[in-house]
């Protein structure tokens, strides 16, 4: 893993002491709310409905031992008990006061984690595949270069006030678990002729209230060019996104309106001027960051089949849990785990301090002392031996994370919803955890296999409903949340936006009509290994209308 | 009718303006604003920021069911009854969160 330089050490000390003085400043009055509120906002810290939210970044979702115990210490001694895994790999801890978040930050501090640029008009923390350096199917670990951009977009002086938001995802690997078609910016490995590795960069996708798929913009940009070529592009989005209107703003917009090819001409005339300059990162200095990065001390083992059939006879949970939460590793005999933070009729990416506790210990006994957060609110141990498994199972069994359901149907994304949110129209959770309930059957999970469920309690779209093969959109008419379905959306290299089935539901009559969805699901698939999104593309939308809605 | 809410500056915590003048954690003890005290209404908000105390005060409208003060707004009644889900207690007021106009 990274590890800070003195540089990072000293930016996120000061950050932290300059926070520190304007908590005190706005506590003695001499700053007002409207000069407060920029300032904590870069720092992380937002007015929710109940309380103050504090946003940590995980950078590319990556975390230590010691520093899940950090957050697990700060849970337990400034919050509830609990934090928040978001669809961001962040974390977000609902309860904090005022005048405890600089303490925070410092505690954050001391394990190199912090909360800047967790909010505010800026380039926000790059996401990436949660199996991101233990997948088998990957062509190259992104994170290098995940921390190469965090570097550079860290405090960057010319991108602190863009016209809007900027996130940036990236994948090494060619099935795309980190929905790099739905970002501002979207990088994907790719080889050239020549069997180098550089990125394919697609620009301007994005969920809220305008989804769009991106678009690719460069089919191959080299390595070391990446920062010029990323540094072009935020160079014509600074200087062309739209600053009159706040849903106008983001690069989805000005590449939708002013076409792919205008703004690819504008983003090569800027390259060709800053291709070779001062951002071409030298060899030595791929080296360096890439050694943090270095594989782990794999053992030389065999490969390890799982016999997860005689798993079951044995203990059906167990067997469960291997069938959906295992992922296959590069090295042969090892396995990375998903742990689900998805318990039936819990609420999707809450742990609370003594798991967070629990799962470190089984990262550093386990797993090279190595954590992920997914985008998809769970947690994984990227490097498990296969031999180990039946020991981490147990582990998760002990801290009430052991649920076997990794990409089926109660393995949901929901976004706080109004229960926390002040943006939201209605809430999420209690929507998945009513889902969660009626499909809690292990058996009936298994006979539905891979569905994605995601639900949003705004147009915001924080819970990605446009790309669950199922999305949930809470809305209010007239004082009541109502509920959109949408069918068909995916968030992978197949990505596509969900349509809404017709007007919502109240939500009572949400999981039943999730249920009449899977229903024509199970009646029309050709077999039992067709999955949901397959059929959904195969038939179209008009029966799952039809079983929601009657013949029209 | 209407009520007076924004958050305590300190803990976050959604409170309400009473009848004396004091933010108070209870909507069953805010003050209600009829439609033709919109003067003196206005006059609490003016207070109430001068205290720099009181973030993002904003006028909810209110109806009296049972004897309660009932927000029209869901998101309005979730804050004033905390998460439903999961279920949590509503954020407490210090000792030194107690802010009156």
């Amino acid at each position: 893993m990274y590890r800070y330089d003195e540089f990072d050490a000293a930016f996120v000390r000061e950050r932290t002491a300059q926070f520190s003085d304007q908590v005190n400043r706005r506590l003695t009055g001499e700053l007002n709310e409207d000069q407060f509120r920029p300032l904590r906002l870069m720092n992380g810290l937002y007015l929710q409905l109940h309380a103050y939210m504090l946003r940590v970044a995980v950078p590319y979702g990556t975390l230590s031992g010691r520093q899940m115990r950090k957050l697990a210490h700060i849970a337990r001694t400034y919050d509830r008990g609990y934090g928040h895994f978001t669809t961001r790999q962040n974390i977000q801890f609902n309860w904090p006061r005022l005048k405890d978040v600089p303490e925070i930050l410092a505690e954050l501090a001391s394990v190199e984690m912090h909360a800047i640029q967790t909010s505010g008009n800026c380039i926000r923390n790059v996401t990436t595949d949660q199996f991101a350096g233990a997948a088998a199917d990957e062509i190259i670990d992104p994170r290098p270069v995940a921390e190469i951009i965090r570097q550079w977009s860290s405090l960057h002086p010319e991108f602190s006030y863009l016209p809007r938001k900027f996130k940036i995802a990236i994948t090494g690997a060619p099935a795309d678990r980190a929905a790099i078609r739905f970002h501002d910016i979207g990088l994907q490995a790719a080889t050239n002729a020549a069997g180098d590795v550089g990125w394919e960069v697609w620009v301007g996708g994005g969920l809220g209230r305008t989804p769009m798929i991106g678009k690719m913009i460069n089919g191959f940009v080299p390595n070391e060019h990446l920062l010029a070529y990323l540094e072009s592009i935020l160079r014509v989005y600074n200087r062309y996104g739209r600053r009159d209107n706040k849903y106008k703003a983001r690069i989805k917009i000005l590449v939708h309106e002013e076409g792919l090819e205008t703004i690819k001409a504008q983003v090569e005339a800027e390259f060709s001027e800053v291709r070779g300059g001062v951002l071409t990162l030298p060899q030595e200095e791929l080296d360096r960051i890439g050694s943090y990065f270095a594989p782990p001390s794999f053992e030389d083992l065999p490969a390890t089949p799982i016999d997860i059939a005689r798993e079951t006879i044995l203990d059906p949970a167990y067997g469960r849990w291997l069938d959906n939460n295992i992922f296959s590793h590069y090295r042969p005999g090892y396995a990375s785990v998903t742990i689900s933070l998805k318990p039936i009729g819990g609420a999707p990416g809450d742990a609370t301090d003594a798991q967070m506790e629990a799962v470190a210990d089984l990262a550093e006994r386990y797993s090279f002392d190595e954590l992920r957060v997914s985008h998809e609110q769970n947690l994984v141990l990227p490097h498990v031996r296969v031999a180990d498994l039946r020991a981490v199972y147990d582990g998760l069994v002990e801290a009430g994370l052991a649920e076997g359901n990794a990409g089926l149907i109660t393995d949901m994304i929901a976004c706080p919803g109004l229960d926390f949110c002040a943006l939201a129209n209605a809430r999420s959770i209690p929507i998945a955890q009513a889902i969660s309930h009626k499909f809690a059957a292990p058996e009936r999970q298994a006979e539905i296999g891979d569905l994605k469920i995601k639900i949003s309690g705004c147009i915001n779209a924080c819970g990605h409903h446009h790309v669950g093969h199922i999305g949930i959109l809470g809305v209010e008419k007239k004082g009541t949340e109502l509920y959109q379905i949408t069918l068909g959306g995916d968030g992978t290299e197949h990505a596509s936006v969900g349509k809404i089935l017709g007007p919502g539901f109240v939500a009572d009559a949400v999981p039943d009509a999730i249920e009449r969805l899977v229903d024509v699901y199970l009646g029309r698939r050709e077999t039992p290994d067709e999955p949901f999104i397959a059929t959904v593309r195969r038939l179209g939308d008009a029966p799952f209308k039809e079983a929601l809605y009657g013949t029209t | 009718m209407e009520i007076l809410t924004g958050n305590e500056l300190l803990s976050g915590a959604a409170v309400y303006l009473d009848a004396d003048g004091n933010w108070v954690a209870e909507i069953d003890r805010a003050r209600l604003f009829a439609k033709d005290e919109a003067e003196a209404r206005d006059a609490a908000i003016a207070a109430s920021k001068a205290t720099g105390r009181i973030v993002g005060v904003e006028i909810e409208t209110v109806k009296m069911v049972d004897g309660r003060v009932v927000a029209d707004r869901i998101r309005e009644r979730i804050r004033a009854e905390g998460p439903t889900a999961p279920a949590f207690p509503r954020q407490e007021l210090g000792e030194d969160g107690h802010v009156s106009i």
